[in-house]
């Protein structure tokens, strides 16, 4: 096709705004999926997205469509994740276009997540169409949301189309502007090649299927390729495009989005960012952008049976085929066993894996509190990193901790300003400036610790400004601080798998705190347990779990003896839950709840 | 061998129980009377019944909804129809609020040997928010009575570890209880079921919960003090001057064959265990038509056989053999707690352990 129909776009919208909705009608207009065939959410497919609403995988999917004028385009929607953690996915998707829908919820309003990916949208060069969705609720205010957008984008209200995904009103004069306004790739098709991955997914026959924009040149079935980051050489066994289902072609050309197989069967040599580019006449110089991806959070994640540390590794193998963020090592804590540290990209990210290997592996699993690197300078200069806490040298040894930083973004409405300030406070973060959006709107700018962000930080926002503050960061690098390991004894043995870094100044209370909610957690059993918070050798807080000491079914009614078995088989299966920590039994969500102090609840 | 008779008929249900129980009404009871004459004779008719019984219990339920004649008329359709050895230990769970010295001579005259009278509590106003018919005068009452009908074994049901703040006191409603001069004696921790009115009212906050650290001092307390009597604990709940345990109940943990008779009876029988619907109605229905009302049969395994002895077993004072823990290492954790006693090639559980024993066999068998 003409380079000129060619329309290759993105959705930019926060998490529950409609993104996939909007989607859905696309496909369905287009007529790229049969309305008969059309399972709500057609790109989100993974039974985990489609539970959480969320994206976590980038599609990419073709469509043709006629407007009115005689003409059929080609519009190559690249669907982008909608989370912080996967920031760095999110500007490779974008930088395969040259466009972005800036999809916002009426009745929401634009959020922090929103706001950063909108300016990455506009640095990175795209037109960017701002659209109000859901202008069909009775709760949405589009005057104001109009606004908000028109503000954000500094362009005229008027600019700013309304839609309602769910019920199709607009969408197709969206599709319109979406083929007048934005650009048609450029490119010369006569150059070497140059491809973009903007994402991949392993195919358990036909190993990793990378999804690509042919940015320079051409790739065609039987070239060989080269990966210039990873240095991969491979021959393409197959090109092809999303339709949405895989749909193989001739070649794709300058401008295209689609896919190449190689039967490279490894994830890791075909990463997010790389350039490919034709083995026989390589590209002198990579696609700008490419970044090794770098985890930021850890947790040890150990089997509760010992005898399930193969099958953990193998699941975390195959974990890994499909998302190359994951990182996991061995690793052997006195406490748990043996098991693995992981890195993640973010919490969201964490806790993706967590389910998928307890869902989809049947594992049964103690994860403990996560936690950031830390850089930790010796006094002979040495600098090492830390991604465990029970592995932070003696301090003897030490001259400085630094630990990561965010750039924190928050918005929210004035009336909240208060309550989020004490929350940053108490979170060791620093405040910076603070802008009004709007009269509805607060920007608040601020450093955190990411040690502070993984534990709660975003659910206490949530819950301090009664759902409406949004959150965006990006990392900033190490600072130093005055930080301590905090042990914990359980009857006596330290428990590796709970050591935490903590600030010197707030050990004691912290200790406190974690000691009075392992009290809670763990249940009393036939002695007394008592809990220690230590810094060093020194006790910070200390707390006793009582022996139970009643614990007796009364009566066998006239021989009925079924209660007592099934009583039995319940403390069995009980028993099963729980993690053995020299003679104490401690359940498994007390590893990772014990150090959540200050909130329940999951993080999103 | 034994028999089990289920009678699940009571004047009012009380507020902690969570068995199913159904008002006495009088055309149901006889219905369920002759459903039940109908199931000892089909079950009459079986091989091993020779020999006669070695002891008949019958429970609830109330089966003093019965009047003292026709508990005496039920034990001597079971006589005819099985036979009793001649030192048959029969006994009938009593309420207080129920028979009169006439009913107890009936009983007595029957054969009835052993009549276990649930008083629960000697204080009026934790009897009233139990939903007890009877109030403390009405215990000593039918005491006294029984005894001067001649019943030579009696026994006293009590309960501990009464909610908080309703003045519940087990030692002295043990020393009320002695004055009595009870043989048997059954001290059981009230449990809080869900769905039970307590349950409800303790889920509403109404009723704070049983505290479980005073219960078992009481329990604790309660022992010392009963063995300073000269009873003997001979299993967790229960207590006996020398000869007059329950022998009955001692062959349900002693794993010996029993047949249960009635809706939701329970039976160990030619080792299967067997359980009969719980349903009254669909009772009755079934052996109308003749029919055996068993809805669960099943054979149990070496493992199963094992563990049932190793639960069962452990109730006692006796305990069981040592070898049937296998290589488990967990009993001497457990006696170094103090949970557990080791002489001469068997195990049992202290008093301490008796308080934990669901956790302490749990562990045992997890090993």
């Amino acid at each position: 096709m003409d380079r000129e129909r060619i329309r290759n776009f993105c959705i930019i919208a926060h998490i529950d705004h409609g993104k996939s909705t909007l989607a859905d009608r696309f496909l369905e207009i287009t007529e790229t999926v049969p309305r008969q065939k059309m399972a709500d959410q057609y790109l989100d497919r993974m039974d985990l997205e489609r539970e959480r609403g969320i994206t976590i995988k980038a599609q990419a999917v073709r469509m043709e469509w006629s407007p009115r004028n005689g003409e059929t385009y080609r519009l190559n929607l690249i669907d982008t994740p909608g989370h912080v953690d996967f920031s760095y996915e999110v500007s490779r998707s974008l930088a395969a276009c040259e466009g972005a829908v800036l999809l916002v919820d009426a009745a929401q309003g634009v959020e922090a997540q929103t706001v950063g990916n909108a300016y990455l949208a506009v640095e990175a060069g795209l037109a960017v169409i701002p659209v109000v969705n859901k202008i069909d609720l009775p709760a949405a205010d589009v005057e104001g949301t109009t606004m908000e957008l028109a503000d954000l984008l500094g362009v005229d209200p008027a600019e700013v189309t309304g839609v309602s995904a769910k019920t199709g009103e607009g969408v197709e004069a969206l599709l319109r502007r979406i083929v007048e306004e934005v650009p048609p790739p450029g490119g010369n098709t006569l150059l070497p090649l140059r491809a973009l991955v903007f994402d991949s997914s392993y195919d358990t026959y036909r190993g990793v299927v990378a999804f690509i924009r042919v940015v320079e040149g051409k790739v065609g079935r039987g070239d060989r390729v080269l990966f210039m980051a990873s240095g991969t050489r491979a021959e393409v066994d197959e090109v092809g495009y999303f339709s949405p289902d895989m749909t193989s072609c001739r070649e794709l050309e300058a401008g295209d989005v689609g896919y190449i197989i190689t039967g490279i069967k490894d994830v890791s040599r075909i990463k997010v960012g790389d350039t490919v580019t034709g083995h026989d006449r390589p590209a002198a110089e990579p696609l700008p952008g490419y970044r090794e991806p770098k985890p930021m959070v850890f947790a040890g994640i150990y089997p509760v049976d010992s005898d399930d540390f193969q099958e953990l590794e193998d699941a975390l193998r195959k974990l890994k085929l499909n998302d190359a963020s994951l990182t996991f090592s061995r690793e052997n804590s006195k406490a748990l066993g043996f098991g693995f540290r992981c890195g993640f990209l973010g919490l969201l990210h964490m806790e993706i894996v967590q389910e998928r290997l307890e869902r989809e592996y049947g594992l049964n699993l103690v994860i403990t509190a996560p936690n950031v690197v830390y850089e930790v300078e010796k006094r002979n200069g040495e600098v090492v990193y830390i991604n465990n806490p029970s592995d932070l040298p003696d301090m003897a040894v030490v001259r400085e901790i630094r630990e990561p930083y965010v750039q924190a973004t928050i918005l929210l409405p004035p009336d909240y300003v208060g309550p989020v300030l004490e929350l940053v406070k108490e979170r060791r973060g620093i405040y910076q400036d603070m802008t009004y959006l709007s009269g509805r709107r607060v920007e608040l700018r601020c450093r955190l610790p990411l040690a502070e962000m993984v534990v709660d930080f975003y659910d206490q926002l949530k819950s301090r400004s009664r759902g409406y503050a949004s959150l965006d960061y990006e990392h900033l690098g190490f600072l130093p601080g005055d930080l301590v390991r905090l042990d914990i004894l359980i009857h006596g043995e330290p428990v590796d798998a709970l050591s935490s870094i903590v600030e010197r100044g707030r050990a004691h209370e912290h200790g406190k705190r974690v000691v009075s909610r392992l009290r809670e957690l763990i249940p009393r059993q036939l002695f007394d347990v008592p809990v220690q918070a230590a810094v060093g050798s020194r006790v910070v807080a200390r707390e006793t779990i009582k022996a139970r000491r009643k614990d007796v079914l009364a009566k066998c009614y006239g021989g009925d003896v079924t209660r007592k078995k099934k009583l039995l088989e319940k403390q069995k299966e009980g028993k099963k839950r729980m993690k053995m920590v020299g003679k104490v039994e401690i359940p498994q969500e007390a590893f990772i709840s014990a150090l959540r102090v200050g909130g329940e609840g999951k993080t999103r | 061998m034994r028999l089990y008779i289920h009678w699940p008929f009571c004047l009012r249900r009380c507020t902690y129980c969570d068995f199913t129980a159904r008002t006495a009404q009088p055309r149901l009871m006889r219905a369920y009377a002759s459903a039940l004459r109908r199931e000892l004779e089909i079950r009459a008719g079986g091989p091993g019944r020779k020999g006669g019984l070695r002891s008949l219990y019958l429970g609830g339920g109330t089966p003093s909804t019965l009047s003292g004649r026709e508990v005496g008329e039920l034990v001597s359709l079971v006589g005819r129809l099985y036979g009793y050895r001649r030192e048959a230990e029969i006994s009938v769970e009593v309420n207080p609020a129920t028979w009169r010295e006439e009913d107890y001579r009936e009983a007595c005259l029957a054969g009835v040997r052993r009549v276990s009278i649930g008083a629960q509590s000697f204080d009026d106003r934790c009897l009233r928010r139990l939903g007890r018919l009877h109030d403390s005068v009405d215990v000593k009452r039918a005491a006294r009575e029984a005894r001067r009908a001649g019943i030579p074994s009696l026994s006293l049901d009590l309960l501990y570890g009464l909610p908080p703040g309703w003045d519940g006191n087990l030692r002295r409603d043990l020393e009320t209880a002695l004055e009595l001069r009870p043989q048997h004696l059954s001290l059981y921790a009230l449990t809080v079921y869900p769905g039970t009115p307590l349950g409800k009212a303790v889920g509403r906050g109404e009723v704070p919960p049983p505290d479980e650290d005073a219960a078992a001092e009481e329990y604790l307390e309660a022992v010392e003090f009963l063995e300073g009597q000269g009873y003997l604990h001979y299993e967790i709940s229960n207590f006996c001057l020398p000869g007059h345990e329950c022998r009955h109940n001692l062959a349900y943990w002693r794993r010996e064959e029993y047949l249960g008779v009635g809706a939701a009876a329970h039976s160990l029988w030619r080792g299967r265990r067997l359980r009969n619907r719980e349903s009254v109605l669909g009772y009755i229905k079934d052996l109308g038509r003749g029919r055996l009302p068993v809805v669960e049969e099943r054979r149990l395994e070496g493992a199963e056989v094992r563990e049932e002895r190793v639960m069962l077993g452990l109730r006692t004072s006796l305990g069981v053999p040592h070898r049937l823990l296998g290589a488990c290492h967990k009993a001497e954790e457990m006696e170094c707690l103090g949970l557990l006693r080791r002489e001469r090639g068997r195990v049992a559980l202290t008093a301490k352990g008796m308080l934990l024993s669901n956790a302490v066999i749990a562990e045992l068998l997890c090993a």
